[in-house]
């Protein structure tokens, strides 16, 4: 048995939609606590580890663990026809194995999805030792990106304990953004030993566009040539964190 | 197995020529394979991601795969350029810039070297990219792909991914391979790859079930199967002889050849190379649900392109409807497309490709409702053959079929059970004005020769065509060097010559075409002989070949823009 309410529909769309930046399919884990999923994109440079505890939905029932695996882009198009303080019930129909979402607002509407074989898959997370700590607000990091973007596909990010540099380099131009100690966008930033790493912006822009619906505060940990840890701190009893491996130049 | 030791065998076999030690080579390779990897790795040495029935495609342009390698590889056009131009060949290309350059990888979280089975997964993910975003998804894939291979993977993934392998390492060579590594009689591999449609998957049933395994299988509704070739023949009497004195003679259209498989209301419908062509052509399985009077079944037919007035269109405004996936209801009512059926292969759970053509020919006549079969005749009677193959000429047709009573249907097989008689347009002299330096085995010879004819009011020369076809090697290594000495600018790999050499010149069509000034374009252009009888100012004139053009519509139907 599964049956979850949630008020405030745009949370969980954001959720999913945030998730849906990496992958076409997702396979959920919903126990007595709460909902999770961790997976990789299919390329595996990137993976999404995500939690929403029960106490984030206004009614939760999962009497025990079941996987329920989804099309996210079909769902999302569900969640989109929620109004903005319309309630969306969701529930497991065990007779059919289908999704069945409810939104109450002027009137009722029932859609039904079909389920998806789930993923045995177990992803592990990555097992490193980070370096440096940077905390930042998400709106000051994702016109961060956008800045870099204009002149190449990759960003060079950079701490020494001090500030945080990102540099990119184009054919023809260049950008530098330097983020002190006491700026407005970094929060704080502390490093064991200077660390740098270069991450693709195909992958990087578009996590952080997609999750700062989500968050105000993202806190960055990485070390030189390693994957980085993005965790967005989420409004309500849950996790978003995103794992981005780096680009790295071999002879 | 790793992805590096299926490149390095494909490296091997590209060096080799000898086809013993070719198909030695990869049967001891399939034999260490595991069970899974048996079907995939075969597909990728024959130069596909995926089995050939298979419905899937890459979907992915070859600026794409360019664009990642430049991205990864830091270099420009100018560099790729000088590597393809020493190669001849985009892989090599592209293991050269590999090999040359730092690389900039993108790793992946849990770093490991590919293996057939990751890059199978890579590519069924790239192609499983579909909707809003996709292009960059497919992008990011690609990236990952590359930034994880060596440099000679690099090139075999290249060449999987544009489906160019030339390794000389064909289907036929690979049915001996999978014949040696199973232990398996090569007849009995070879019709159950005919059935299936894949040699792939032969190659994965022999190793899981052997030879017990092959006997099962049979014709699949929805897989395509090869579809049978005919021979040409000079003429009807030829035609009559080889059959023994009578023969089905039919109308050959000039349209596109379809295989169409059945069950109840489930219509697909697959091109003469096996591509699905469902979504281009909803008229034709809209008649076949309604008419056809069988649940399953396979058939054969042929549709054509009518013009306004309902005479059949030339071929290439069909090839139109083909390639169309977007706007097809528009293009369904701009170009309306007949079907004529002319085979049956499988009807409601029998296999009739060991029946006689007679028989099958019976057997779609029953079931074919109100959809009309291509015009036959049996007969044994030259003179009648004769006016049958004026009659379809001068309806526009293409020319006739002629088909062996008895004869089953071959699949894939190019014998005698079938032959094709067409009139032939008569051949025109034209003069090379321009050449270019082919790929692969060619890249060394200026092998593709730009055509043209004389204007006859102002004595210039104009292009309508270009080929590659009709010269035997040492005719091309010649014909280079007497280009090469009447050169007079030399763009890269395209030289201008003095308009001297006068060829002969066989072809199939005049088609209208935007790419020449002149508006026309030679269909299937072949260099029959070297005319050195023969002067510019004596080539034939492009008023001719006008004359030519507008004769082809006495019978054909215009396209009315």
């Amino acid at each position: 048995m599964f049956r979850v309410k949630i008020s405030n529909a745009k949370l969980l769309r954001d959720a999913i939609t945030a998730i849906s930046t990496l992958i076409d399919e997702g396979t959920f884990t919903v126990s007595p606590e709460g909902i999770k999923l961790r997976a990789m994109d299919p390329s595996r440079v990137a993976m999404v580890d995500f939690t929403m505890q029960k106490t984030a939905f206004d009614e939760y029932v999962a009497d025990e663990e079941t996987k329920i695996c989804l099309n996210l882009s079909e769902l999302l198009k569900l969640l989109k026809r929620a109004g903005r303080d319309e309630a969306v019930e969701i529930q497991l129909d065990e007779n059919t194995g289908q999704f069945v979402i409810t939104m109450r607002g002027k009137y009722v509407r029932t859609f039904r999805m079909p389920t998806l074989e789930a993923s045995e898959d177990e992803v592990p997370t990555p097992k490193i030792t980070f370096n440096a700590k940077v905390t930042l607000t998400t709106d000051g990091f994702r016109q961060s990106l956008e800045d870099v973007a204009l002149v190449s596909d990759h960003v060079r990010m950079e701490t020494d304990g001090e500030k945080m540099t990102m540099t990119a380099r184009g054919d023809i131009m260049g950008a530098n953004i330097e983020l002190l100690k006491g700026s407005d966008a970094l929060l704080s930033v502390e490093a064991k030993e200077p660390s740098k790493s270069t991450f693709p912006l195909s992958y990087l822009s578009e996590i952080v566009k997609a999750a700062s619906a989500t968050s105000d505060i993202v806190t960055l940990e990485f070390s030189t040539d390693m994957p980085i840890r993005l965790d967005f701190k989420q409004t309500y009893d849950g996790t978003l964190v995103y794992y981005l491996a780096p680009r790295i130049e071999v002879e | 197995m790793k992805f590096q030791e299926l490149s390095n065998l494909l490296e091997q076999l590209s060096h080799i020529t000898k086809r013993t030690l070719m198909t030695d080579m990869v049967a001891d390779f399939l034999k260490k394979l595991k069970e899974d990897e048996v079907e995939p790795a075969v597909s990728m040495m024959l130069g596909r991601p995926f089995p050939k029935w298979d419905r899937r495609t890459l979907d992915i342009s070859w600026t794409t795969i360019s664009d990642t390698v430049k991205r990864l590889s830091r270099t420009d056009w100018k560099e790729f350029s000088v590597a393809f131009r020493e190669t001849g060949d985009i892989g090599s290309a592209i293991q050269a810039v590999f090999e040359k350059n730092k690389i900039h990888r993108q790793i992946t979280l849990f770093e490991s070297s590919l293996t057939i089975l990751e890059v199978r997964r890579l590519l069924e993910a790239i192609a499983a990219a579909t909707g809003h975003g996709s292009r960059e998804r497919k992008e990011r894939l690609t990236e990952s792909l590359f930034s994880r291979a060596t440099p000679v993977e690099a090139k075999y993934i290249t060449k999987i991914m544009i489906g160019e392998m030339r390794t000389g390492f064909h289907e036929g060579l690979m049915e001996i391979a999978v014949s040696k590594a199973f232990s398996v009689p090569l007849k009995t591999v070879q019709k159950a790859a005919m059935l299936v449609g894949d040699i792939g998957e032969v190659a994965a049933i022999c190793k899981k079930e052997g030879v017990e395994g092959l006997s099962k299988v049979s014709l699949k509704l929805f897989r395509p199967i090869k579809p049978m070739l005919a021979q040409m023949a000079e003429n009807t009497e030829e035609a009559l002889k080889e059959h023994d004195g009578k023969t089905a003679f039919e109308y050959k259209l000039d349209g596109a050849r379809i295989q169409i498989h059945k069950s109840n209301g489930d219509v697909r419908i697959f091109s003469r190379r096996l591509s699905d062509v469902t979504k281009s052509l909803p008229e034709v399985v809209e008649i076949v649900r309604r008419e056809v009077r069988s649940k399953r079944a396979i058939l054969e037919g042929e549709v054509i392109a009518l013009g306004r007035d309902g005479n059949p269109l030339p071929f290439q405004h069909l090839m139109r409807r083909f390639r169309r996936v977007y706007d097809v209801q528009k293009m369904t009512e701009e170009i309306p497309v007949k079907l004529y059926l002319f085979d049956a292969i499988y009807v409601d759970g029998d296999s009739l490709i060991d029946a006689p053509y007679v028989e099958r020919r019976k057997r779609l006549q029953e079931i074919a409702g109100n959809i009309p079969l291509t015009r036959q005749i049996v007969t044994g009677d030259p003179q009648k053959a004769e006016e049958f193959l004026k009659e379809a000429v001068d309806e526009g047709h293409e020319g006739l079929m002629a088909k062996r009573l008895d004869g089953p249907y071959t699949p894939g097989v190019r014998g005698k059970h079938w032959f094709k008689i067409k009139e032939t347009l008569e051949p025109l002299d034209l003069v090379i004005v321009a050449a270019e330096y082919g790929y692969g085995r060619r890249h060394k010879w200026l092998s593709d020769y730009h055509l043209a004819a004389r204007d006859g009011e102002t004595g210039e020369f104009v292009r309508l065509g270009k080929t590659f076809k009709g010269l035997t090697d040492e005719e091309m290594e010649r014909m280079t060097e007497r280009l090469k000495k009447i050169a007079v600018e030399n763009k890269g790999h395209l030289v201008v010559v003095k308009p001297e050499i006068v060829v002969e010149v066989a072809y199939n069509e005049i088609q209208e075409s935007p790419r020449y000034k002149c508006g026309m374009a030679l269909r299937f252009a072949r260099i029959t002989r070297i005319r050195e009888d023969k002067g510019p100012e004596e080539a034939d004139t492009i008023q001719r070949v006008r004359e030519i053009y507008e004769r082809q519509f006495e019978k054909k139907a215009k396209l009315n823009h």
